[in-house]
């Protein structure tokens, strides 16, 4: 154990600053702006460049099954069997929330109120009216248009997708029983919208459109998200603090794989759809240096990376997470 | 008008002045009516051309700062520029260029002076006619499968190799339908020197040729230029400046793609900027080729 973190610790030495070491990684688009923004810091502290391709959650699964890649990243858990088959370690790199989006004449940032029972019957083709009676009953004061609802969701395989889903079959038995949490279902109302600008292009368009995007995407465009009720009852704004206060809550403990389950949780001011977004890395990999390469970069990331982190409204992980990775590390990968 | 003319000079059938005069007031207006058509036609199809062209240098000119040259690609809200990716573009296509054109120039010569009539000659030809219009992702999965798969990765030297095979069949048609233009008579005088056939085709033929041979590298340089497609899985993309062949490598069509569809303003204004640079390159390109084909005086 001892000789092989120093050997870790020899070949870390070896790829330091002098020679900028390269490191290949590809998947999520969720995470894709704190990844670039890590990397630019961490050229200048401990000399690894990052290159992170935003291809999807599905294709940064694959590109890793491959091991055409240095480093894989799914929003989307892989299950225990799949993982040992392809010999991969997961672990969690950050934390981030999917909101939803709507443009409908009259409504401002953050007025309406939803519900995850609401949003499934949304989603359902049930509710099909911005004035129907479940939705205004809630919103008293919100001057609600007799305008058609048009959901748009992910067309192509989606981190966020399964995320979304995954809150949908929390808050309604129905859909979990009909539809259920993937990367990509089959909806029963709605059109498809490809990527998380995709959604955001449509919502923006389309008026009575609605839409879920990961937390980033409808800040930078600037859309109108909405409030949501959470599990204690209370309805909260998309915020920084109800992302964290969510993310605090998660029992790690639990999770098999760092797979944890951030959906809905307890907590008065936590915001419901709270994930945490994966790396993905093989236990014996092709090129140790650059296996090592890459844990330095995620350790660096945890140990320095939380303020770039917050400033794009990402979660950090909590401290015993992050310690509990690195023990992974020792144990697990090749060195 | 027809009524000056009287009936007694005209030689042939009769005319009726008002069925000509109907006849030709007809004639006349369909004549109007298609010319109009005609012209609406073109105005639609130019205005179109110029709008794209027109947003592409209003976009594209407004983002365009010395850091576009001098700086990589960098995170959203980082003021980064494009270097990495113009550098890695012209890397490629150099590579796809140097490895594709001896290729192609060696199969249009066999095609053109070896192999008429033989069922190998027209193989060829048909394989090199389908690759020419084979969709060009398919030659990037194709090099994905036999190249970045199997190795190392993702890599420069498999998207510059994605390029050459794009570039090996326009450069085969070029090449056999120039040749096939030079006379017979030249070869028989080259023969009747005593040259033997290599000779004839390498000091006269493709002498000759030369002209349209360049044209059509230059018109696949062109092509390939602006190709995301076969670069999507051979050489990725990449964030940082690398001249590595070896590791994953940054082009201006991917960069556009990426850029394009982001939700960040400086991403997107990157992108005009780069579809901008694109689009002078090959407006350079195609303007030399058109030179190089103008006969000399």
């Amino acid at each position: 154990m001892k000789t092989l973190s120093l050997a870790l610790v020899a070949m870390l030495a070896a790829a330091g600053p002098v020679a900028a070491q390269q490191i290949t990684g590809a998947g999520a688009t969720f995470p894709a702006p704190v990844y670039a923004k890590w990397g630019e810091a961490a050229k200048a502290a401990v000399g690894i460049e990052l290159n992170y391709q935003a291809i999807g959650s599905g294709g940064g699964q694959n590109q890793i099954f491959n091991r055409t890649v240095d480093f894989g990243a799914s929003d989307a858990p892989v299950d225990g069997a799949k993982l040992a088959e392809q010999k991969l370690l997961q672990f969690p790199a950050v934390m981030g929330a999917v909101v939803p989006i709507v443009n409908i004449p009259g409504v401002e940032l953050n007025k309406l109120k939803l519900t995850g029972e609401i949003l499934a019957e949304i989603y359902a083709g049930k509710i099909t009216k911005w004035n129907d009676a479940k939705i205004t009953a809630i919103n008293a004061g919100l001057a609600l248009p007799a305008l058609a609802i048009a959901p748009v969701y992910r067309a192509d395989g989606s981190g966020t997708t399964f995320v979304f889903t995954s809150y949908l079959s929390a808050a309604n038995a129905e859909w979990k029983a009909g539809v259920g949490a993937a990367a990509s279902v089959k909806w029963p109302a709605g059109n498809g919208a490809k990527g998380n600008d995709g959604i955001a292009a449509t919502v923006k368009q389309v008026k009575g459109a609605i839409g879920y995007v990961e937390n980033a995407y409808a800040t930078q465009n600037k859309l109108i998200s909405t409030q949501l009720k959470n599990k204690a009852g209370h309805f909260v704004e998309p915020t920084l603090a109800a992302f964290s206060s969510a993310a605090a809550s998660g029992d790690w403990t639990k999770a098999q794989n760092y797979a944890v389950d951030l959906i809905d949780t307890a907590g008065a001011t936590s915001w419901p759809i709270v994930s945490a977004t994966f790396i993905l890395l093989p236990k014996d990999p092709k090129d140790a240096a650059r296996s090592a390469a890459v844990m330095k970069f995620f350790d660096w990331a945890y140990t320095n990376g939380g303020k770039i982190a917050s400033d794009l409204e990402y979660i950090a992980l909590p401290k015993p997470v992050q310690d509990a990775v690195r023990a992974s590390w020792k144990s697990e990968i090749k060195g | 008008m027809s009524a000056t003319t009287s009936e007694g000079e005209m030689a042939g059938p009769k005319r009726d002045p008002q069925v000509a005069d109907m006849l030709s007031r007809r004639r006349q207006r369909s004549n109007w009516i298609v010319k109009a058509l005609c012209i609406l036609a073109t105005t639609i199809g130019l205005a179109f051309l110029a709008l794209i062209l027109v947003t592409l240098f209003w976009l594209g000119f407004g983002g365009l700062q010395w850091t576009v040259f001098t700086e990589a690609t960098k995170p959203p809200g980082s003021h980064g520029g494009l270097i990495n990716a113009i550098v890695g573009s012209l890397i490629q296509t150099a590579i796809g260029t140097a490895v594709g054109t001896p290729i192609g120039i060696m199969v249009g010569v066999y095609l053109a002076e070896y192999s008429l009539g033989t069922r190998l000659g027209n193989a060829v030809r048909f394989v090199s006619d389908v690759l020419l219009s084979a969709p060009s992702i398919l030659i990037g999965l194709f090099i994905y499968q036999v190249l970045v798969n199997p190795f190392d990765g993702f890599s420069g030297i498999a998207g510059g190799l994605a390029l050459a095979v794009i570039v090996i069949p326009i450069v085969v048609r070029t090449t056999e339908d120039m040749l096939r233009l030079i006379p017979v008579a030249l070869r028989e005088a080259a023969v009747a020197l005593g040259a033997p056939k290599w000779k004839s085709i390498v000091l006269v033929c493709l002498r000759a040729a030369l002209d349209g041979i360049a044209t059509g590298v230059l018109l696949a340089v062109a092509r390939i230029a602006g190709e995301t497609a076969p670069l999507l899985f051979t050489s990725l993309g990449n964030l940082n400046w690398s001249l590595s062949l070896a590791q994953p490598m940054s082009s201006l069509p991917v960069t556009i793609y990426q850029y394009a569809g982001s939700a960040f303003e400086d991403w997107v204004q990157l992108a005009w900027v780069g579809a901008l640079l694109i689009t002078l390159g090959v407006l350079a390109l195609n303007i030399v080729a058109r030179v190089l084909l103008r006969p000399r005086a």
